[in-house]
């Protein structure tokens, strides 16, 4: 990458910082698996494009789907729990705190961050861990993680059986008046993952080509190269 | 045994004792209880004495009315009915005006605390709006004072229940359902459907009689023996759903299979009721047996939730998501894909015109309260 040599070139100052704990990266990991099952399992539920030819005894399709979407949510709700725990358990970059704008400073970096990838400015905003404008959307998406349990618990209610204790989630079901409009908000939901999983694929990826600073590495080994400039 | 009042009218009717145990016997299968219940059902039916009801009718199309009578030939259900003390029904009974109405008053009086109201179709939720009044007085008042004074209550049917079609947007009576139109009732059983199963109802007053008790409810008061389960789980066609095996278009080979109704709007997924066990019309049969997908009438708001009727999702504001969500979701993702394209070509081109600015290290930005609380 010829267009950044003055930046190769600091490469011996960089510093590896250990940004990403293990439970941060399992639950991410987890997180992407289920959620990739879940999109194609639940896309065939919600709108069934297979099907199959002869006696209903031969196939268990739509079954099949269902019992691994269902065992795939399992995986994604305790991975999500395991992240928002982490939140208040974790190292400084896990914390809550830098999820939510809720200082000041983070507030103006928020700002920063998008006139810098709106190309408004060409002043980077050098985060250790998420920048504002990030973390407010990891935590956006956190919350449609939220809302996709809590609808597809309240569709599950139906099936579970009697006795359960997924029977308790029964009382969501007047919070989406009722287990249609749940159904669409659900699916609603599945777009709004998949739309942020382009863009969440994207800025890590470019930033670790166009920064050097291990961003998408960091996933996997948890480290990250700390420039003497970036802000923790 | 055969001598009691009700043997000899069964009699009279030309049933059988077989048929009435038969009955009793249908009746145990219904409520689930075990086997050999049936002998106390039919010892209960016979002896007990008849406990004393009121049948209310508000906002409603008296169709729970019809389904309770099943308006075909008289059944033992019918006469077993028959012989429980119906003190009041605008539409059965003989007497009209002042003289109905003393009827009513008279029973509330006489047996306060005592009697079982049955109440079909909602209440408008103002007392002088006007709407539904009878004898000069609203459906509110003759509510709040009938089923206010009764042993328990049964609503019968949706509206009762939910509110039902008079509810629905926009709600011009601002109706009610019973539960929220006599807050603090007593006893309160839903038989929610639309109309309620005259089996399940049958069943229900059955059991009361049998075991001096009302059976477990759900979480909207619902018996469970009815409401226990989704009809998606004891429907005929499930084993197509599971196969992967829909109806696409009506009267295509599949719908002439006998497949399954889900992508044809069937909400059997998102309701309870027992229709796939009991059936309607003395089980001749059922709207899915009949290739006709549920359309969720045992639901609260079904009317505003359920519909269209024949699409898998509900509309939002005109737009029918069924057939747009997903097209709307990918052009949106490739939106999003196209615009990161674009986006990392500008940041590509940027970079190349020079190094950029990396923010200054600000002299007192580092010690603020995120960095000050959080643990190392």
């Amino acid at each position: 990458m010829s267009a950044v040599p003055a930046h190769a070139g600091e490469h011996a100052m960089l510093e590896r910082v250990y940004i990403w704990e293990l439970p941060v990266r399992l639950a991410h990991w987890l997180l992407f698996f289920s959620i990739v099952t879940l999109a194609v399992t639940g896309f065939y539920i919600g709108h069934p494009f297979i099907s199959a030819p002869g006696p209903a005894s031969a196939h268990f399709i739509m079954g099949r789907m269902r019992s691994v979407h269902l065992y795939a949510s399992i995986v994604f709700t305790l991975a999500a729990l395991v992240r928002v725990y982490w939140a208040f358990a974790g190292n400084r970059y896990a914390r809550w705190s830098q999820l939510l704008p809720v200082s000041l400073e983070r507030w103006r970096s928020f700002r920063q961050a998008f006139l810098f990838y709106t190309f408004l400015s060409r002043q980077s905003v050098d985060y250790l861990g998420h920048n504002a404008l990030a973390g407010l959307t990891y935590a956006g998406i956190f919350a449609v993680y939220f809302v996709m349990m809590a609808t597809g618990f309240a569709l599950y209610t139906v099936y579970a059986p009697p006795g359960s204790p997924m029977q308790w989630f029964g009382w969501l079901i007047p919070l989406f008046h009722g287990l249609p409009i749940a159904r669409l908000i659900h699916h609603i939901g599945m777009w709004v993952i998949l739309v942020f999983a382009v863009a969440h694929v994207y800025f890590p990826v470019l930033y670790a080509l166009v920064e050097r600073n291990g961003v998408f590495d960091s996933i996997f080994s948890g480290y990250k190269f700390k420039e003497p400039g970036s802000r923790e | 045994m055969a001598h009691t009042r009700l043997m000899r009218e069964l009699q009279r009717q030309g049933v059988s004792r077989r048929e009435f145990l038969t009955f009793c016997a249908s009746m145990a299968t219904v409520l689930g209880l075990p086997e050999g219940s049936a002998a106390a059902i039919a010892k209960a039916v016979e002896n007990e004495k008849r406990p004393i009801l009121v049948w209310l009718e508000f906002q409603d199309c008296a169709g729970n009315t019809e389904s309770f009578l099943r308006a075909s030939h008289p059944t033992v259900a019918d006469l077993v009915l028959d012989t429980i003390s119906l003190n009041y029904h605008e539409t059965l009974m003989a007497a009209a005006g002042a003289q109905a109405e003393g009827v009513l008053d008279e029973t509330v009086k006489q047996n306060k605390g005592n009697y079982i109201a049955l109440v079909e179709g909602s209440i408008p939720g103002d007392a002088d709006s006007g709407y539904c009044c009878i004898g000069g007085r609203s459906a509110l008042d003759i509510a709040r004072e009938v089923c206010g004074n009764a042993a328990a209550t049964i609503a019968v049917g949706t509206c009762a229940t939910f509110g039902g079609i008079p509810a629905a947007r926009p709600n011009p009576t601002r109706a009610l359902s019973v539960a929220d139109a006599v807050p603090g009732v007593r006893n309160l059983i839903n038989m929610s459907a639309c109309p309620a199963n005259a089996e399940n109802i049958t069943a229900l007053i059955v059991y009361y009689l049998t075991l001096k008790q009302w059976p477990p409810l759900d979480r909207y008061r619902r018996p469970l023996f009815a409401y226990g389960k989704s009809i998606h789980d004891g429907c005929e066609r499930r084993a197509h759903f599971d196969a992967g095996q829909y109806v696409e278009s009506w009267g295509d080979e599949a719908h002439r299979h006998g497949h399954c109704l889900y992508k044809m709007g069937c909400k059997g997924p998102a309701t309870s009721q027992n229709c796939p066990n009991v059936g309607w019309n003395e089980h001749t049969n059922w709207p899915i047996g009949c290739g006709h997908p549920c359309i969720g009438c045992a639901e609260p708001n079904f009317w505003d939730v359920m519909t269209p009727f024949y699409q898998k999702l509900p509309d939002v504001a005109g737009v029918n998501t069924d057939r747009w969500l997903d097209t709307v979701g990918v052009g949106l993702t490739g939106a999003v894909a196209a615009g990161v394209v674009v986006h990392g070509i500008g940041e590509v081109m940027r970079r190349g015109r020079g190094r950029l600015v990396v923010e200054e290290k600000p002299a007192a930005g580092k010690g603020t309260g995120e960095q000050a609380g959080a643990k190392k």
